[in-house]
This record gives C-alpha cells, sequence and structure tokens, in this order.
C-alpha cells in the first residue's frame, strides 16, 4: 500500500482527481500546516489507489477493437460507428498528401496491434500501405481477409480510366481515390463498415447497428441542409489545383474548367500554363480550389493572374480549424465555397 | 508567341534575371574559394530556421518566417567562416557535413510537425513559374541593396561579410526559383568563364541570360518543366559560350 501511495501520484498526474488533491493539498498548507495536510494527501490517494484498479476492470479495453484508420476522415466514421468499442489511430493527418508519406516504425507497430485497417483504397495508398502491412506480419489484417476495410468498395468510382497510363503521373486504376469529398458516399461507407466490425465484434451488435441507425438519419439531415445552402455554387465555374475534387464537383453540381497541376506535384510546363489562362479567358471561372496540405503557390498565382478567388479546403477532418469532425468537415467546406462565389 | 505566354514568360525571366546579378559575382568568388556547395548548406539552414519556426507556432506570419529564414542563414554564414578560418584544408567536407546536418535535423524535427515540413519544402522547392509580383518587387529591393553593399565594400567586407550577402542572396533566391536554378545560376556561368581574364562578367551574364531565355522557350514549345528545362539550356549556353571563346 505505501508502494503505490507513493508512485500513484505520478502515475495519475492528469487524471481529475488528482488535481483536486493537488489543490486540496495546497489549501491544506495553508491552514493547518504540512503534516496535516500531507496526511490528508496520502489518505485520499490511498483511497484513489483502492478504487483505480477497479475502474480498470470496468472499463472494457480489452473487449475494444483496435483500429488502423489511414486517412483521418475514415477515422472520423468509424469513432462514429464504434463509440467506446474501438480504439482508434490514424496514419495520416489533413496536413500530408496520404499518396506519399514516410513509413515510419510506429507505424509498422500500430499495424502489427490493428484488428481492422480501415483505408480508401483503390491504390491511394499504394506507395506506402502494402509495405506497412507486410512488415506488420499480422496476418488479420491483410488485403482480401476480414481486418481489411477498403472505402472505395463500397461506392461508385468517378473517372475510372479506360485506358491505363503511368505517365499520366498518380492516375489510379480504379478512378479517383479521392471519395470524401462527396458526403453522399459516407453512407453505403458506413453501412459496409459497420458490417465489418458486427462480423468482428458480434458481441456488440446491437450497439453498432444502434449507432449506424444514428448515423445515417443524421448525416442525411446533414446533406439536406448542406444542398441547401450550397444551391448557389451549381454550375459554378472552377479552376482546380489537381484532380482532386471530382466527387465535390459532381455533388455540388460545380464546372470544373481547367486543371493547374496535370501531374500532382510537378511543376506544370509554361504551355500548359498558358493553355489554362487561355481557356479562363473563354470560360472565366469563379475560383480556384485546392487542399489543405498542397503547396499555395499554384493557386496563389492563377489567382493572381485570371482575378479569381484561391479557396483553401479542409479536404478532410482537421484540414482546418473548423473541420474538427465529419460534420464540421463540410460545415466549412461549404462555408468556404459560398464565401468564394462573393 | 502569343502575349498569354509571354504573360507567364516574363515574369519568370526577370526572376532569372534578378537571381544571375547577385549570383554571377557570387558564384566567381565561390568558385575561387572552393566553397561550391556552400549554398545548399545555407539554403538548408535556412530552411531548418522555418522548421523550427513551425515548432513554436510562428509559421502564420510571413513576414517573420522570412526574417527566422535570414536570421538563421546568417548564423549557416558564421558557421561557414568558422569552418573556413579553422580547417580551411577540409573546408568542403566540413560544408557537406553541415548540409546533410541541417537537412537530417529538418527531417527529424518535421516528424513531429507536418505543418513545419510543408514550410521547409516550400522554401527549398522554389518553382518558376509561380513568382508573383509582390516577390519579384522585394527580391529586386534585396538584390538593389546588396549589390550596392558588394561594389561599395567588397575590399573591407571580409569572409563573414561576404558569406553574409551570400547568405541573405541564397534565401531569397532560393524561394524564389529553387534550389537547382540557384545551383546552376552560381555554377555554370562562373565555371565556363573561368579561365578568361578579360570581359568575363560579359560571357557570364550571356550565359546565364541566354540559359534562362531559352530554358523558358523550351519549356513553352514542348511543355517541360520550367526549372529543369532552364538548367539543361544554361550548362547548353554555357558549352556555346566557352566554344566561342576558344575561337577569338
Amino acid at each position: 500500500m505505501i508502494f503505490n501511495s507513493k508512485i500513484s501520484p505520478q502515475r495519475h498526474r492528469d487524471t481529475e482527481k488528482s488535481k483536486n488533491q493537488k489543490i486540496f493539498a495546497l489549501n491544506g498548507i495553508h491552514r493547518f500546516g504540512s503534516g496535516f495536510s500531507l496526511c490528508l494527501c496520502v489518505s485520499v490517494v490511498k483511497r484513489f489507489c483502492l478504487v483505480f484498479p477497479l475502474l480498470l476492470l470496468a472499463n472494457p479495453a480489452h473487449a475494444a477493437l483496435n483500429v488502423f484508420a489511414c486517412e483521418p476522415e475514415w477515422a472520423a466514421l468509424a469513432q462514429q460507428l464504434a463509440g467506446g468499442q474501438a480504439t482508434i489511430y490514424t496514419a495520416t493527418t489533413a496536413l500530408q498528401d496520404p499518396h506519399h508519406i514516410e513509413a515510419r516504425p510506429s507505424l509498422i507497430a500500430r499495424a502489427r496491434r490493428a484488428d481492422l485497417v480501415v483505408c480508401t483504397g483503390a491504390e491511394l495508398e499504394i506507395a506506402w500501405l502494402p509495405v506497412v502491412l507486410r512488415e506488420s506480419g499480422n496476418t488479420r489484417v491483410q488485403p482480401g481477409g476480414d481486418g481489411y476495410f477498403e472505402a472505395a468498395s463500397a461506392v461508385h468510382m468517378l473517372e475510372v480510366p479506360t485506358r491505363l497510363d503511368r505517365g499520366e503521373g498518380d492516375v489510379h486504376a480504379q478512378g479517383n481515390p479521392h471519395i470524401q469529398t462527396d458526403p453522399r458516399n459516407f453512407l453505403p461507407v458506413a453501412d459496409a463498415l459497420a458490417t465489418r466490425l458486427i462480423q468482428l465484434n458480434p458481441a456488440h451488435a446491437t450497439e453498432y447497428r444502434q449507432r449506424l441507425a444514428d448515423f445515417t438519419q443524421q448525416w442525411r439531415a446533414a446533406i439536406a441542409k448542406w444542398e441547401t445552402q450550397a444551391a448557389p455554387l451549381k454550375g459554378a465555374a472552377v479552376v482546380v489545383q489537381h484532380k482532386g475534387f471530382p466527387y465535390l464537383s459532381e455533388w455540388l453540381g460545380l464546372k470544373e474548367v481547367a486543371t493547374l497541376e496535370p501531374k500532382p506535384g510537378m511543376e506544370p510546363g509554361a504551355a500548359h500554363l498558358s493553355q489554362v489562362l487561355n481557356t479562363l479567358q473563354q470560360h472565366p471561372a469563379r475560383m480556384v480550389l485546392r487542399a489543405a496540405y498542397q503547396d499555395a503557390r499554384p493557386s496563389e498565382w492563377i489567382a493572381q493572374r485570371a482575378h479569381i478567388t484561391a479557396v483553401e479546403l479542409p479536404y478532410t477532418v482537421g484540414g482546418s480549424d473548423a473541420a474538427k469532425d465529419l460534420y464540421g468537415l463540410f460545415d466549412d467546406t461549404i462555408a468556404r465555397l459560398l464565401k468564394g462565389l462573393q | 508567341m502569343n502575349t498569354l505566354e509571354l504573360d507567364i514568360l516574363l515574369p519568370a525571366f526577370f526572376a532569372g534575371l534578378l537571381v544571375l546579378t547577385t549570383h554571377i559575382p557570387f558564384g566567381m568568388r565561390v568558385l575561387q574559394r572552393g566553397v561550391i556547395f556552400a549554398d545548399l548548406a545555407v539554403a538548408q539552414i535556412a530552411g531548418l530556421g522555418v522548421v523550427i519556426a513551425g515548432l513554436l507556432d510562428l509559421a502564420d506570419q510571413p513576414l517573420l518566417v522570412q526574417l527566422i529564414a535570414v536570421t538563421s542563414a546568417l548564423c549557416g554564414a558564421a558557421l561557414l567562416t568558422w569552418i573556413e578560418r579553422r580547417a580551411p584544408e577540409v573546408k568542403e567536407a566540413c560544408i557537406g557535413l553541415t548540409f546533410v546536418l541541417a537537412a537530417s535535423l529538418g527531417i527529424l524535427l518535421m516528424s513531429r510537425d507536418v505543418h513545419a515540413g510543408e514550410h521547409l519544402k516550400d522554401l527549398l522547392v522554389g518553382q518558376i513559374l509561380w513568382v508573383n509580383d509582390t516577390q519579384l518587387i522585394a527580391t529586386a529591393l534585396l538584390t538593389a541593396i546588396l549589390l550596392t553593399v558588394w561594389n561599395g565594400f567588397r575590399r573591407h567586407l571580409g569572409n563573414f561579410g561576404f558569406y553574409a550577402l551570400f547568405a541573405v542572396a541564397i534565401t531569397a533566391s532560393v524561394q524564389l526559383v529553387g534550389i537547382y536554378l540557384v545551383f546552376a545560376s552560381l555554377i555554370v556561368p562562373a565555371l565556363v568563364t573561368y579561365r578568361r581574364a578579360k570581359r568575363r562578367y560579359l560571357f557570364a551574364f550571356v550565359t546565364g541570360i541566354a540559359g534562362y531565355a531559352s530554358g523558358l522557350l523550351l519549356s513553352v514549345w514542348f511543355d517541360l518543366p520550367a526549372g529543369a528545362a532552364i538548367v539543361w539550356a544554361m550548362v547548353l549556353s554555357g558549352g556555346m559560350v566557352r566554344f566561342v571563346k576558344t575561337r577569338t
């Protein structure tokens, strides 16, 4: 017991309880002198140490699924559907290009412990995920297994190439993988993801079903609200910095008249840029769109030259201060697009 | 060529001219001292400063970021001066090591802060076609100041004075045109006119200007990435300038 009371103030330094203890102890020093306050402190700590292991037992941490999400939007969706039944790790942030991240040991360690890997698929993570999964040696989460979930397989893909040519840059055989820019895509993905969660953790099937029903209902209502708000955007001509917005454009009826960087991340030739400016003279656009993780310079350049507004979209959860969750993501996206129209 | 293409090429060409005006004299000095990779080291240290600014949450104030980049580059200049004084016989090795250390420290720090990494990328891989008017005006002012100091006080500058001017020039030019073009603008004109005693500056400028002009034109005609096209065009025009020299 003595041993416990020595270590526990350190171990639980951040918990609310121990904060209160400290304040209490400090007050004690002023009122009654240090001897009394020490006694008090030790007794509170003792009681805390008796209770805490029970709390640990009551916490269903051992039953929770370890979810490894490749992108923040799937982490957010898994959180919505699994609630406390999952411990979620996100491999990339909104400020990283999900095409290219460096494989770190921590990624492999997380993949090793994962019960479920939730990714976009459609080759978005092809540069790093296969390596991470192979190195993890975790048989549950290999492609094709129950623990491997690709969101793209649940939605209707756009820009599926009829002809495959790697020379065209980041072209994806299964279509454009940036499906998270259309909120309607989250409905079939949520459906499929909930089915998978139930399969992996059938003990909590009722809870998953309930959460799915709640999410679907709220999400449909939110989509209706966003569509009403976004009505003025219908038919608006836009330039995109890279081919990352076909789903958003299809949803809101935006008209993409030009792409600034035909090959993502590569400096375009002067001839292409003059073609873009030429197109813009014939079909003036209202704004140029880029994702939060991209270099601002290309869109600032075209904005200055063609006198249009440069709009940075959060692109995924965490891409802006307002995009804290899935709802915030689309609230902010619509708000920024509407502001760009003015 | 239509006006649209001129509209794209002219700012890029002016950016190239601005870079050349400081980099040709500095390049000759760098070549003479045998510190060719000093520009890479200085640019990387400037980038490191920006990463640290990102970690301290100062990244959203562009002026402050520039100030930090220049300050770090000046620290780099002090380091280069010290290396040249203390270990002149192995200075190239020390400069190379400084570059690798700064680059790796940047990666280590970036692994904690992704956004700072973005700023480092922005700083080191300026792309000549994205040049905007504000950047051009700011760089033109800076170039005028640097040239005045260089021409007026060259004799009294000393080692640190040279490296300080060099560091400030590199910090600006790397953001304007990117590290490949900075390296080419420093070394190619100085190298191809190395043995020339008479009218060295004239030939050096002809090399540089012809490189930027023909590289940009190649970029329009064949739709090539501009930076890489200019590097090759400059080396080719440098070769021609050398050829002219041997005939006269």
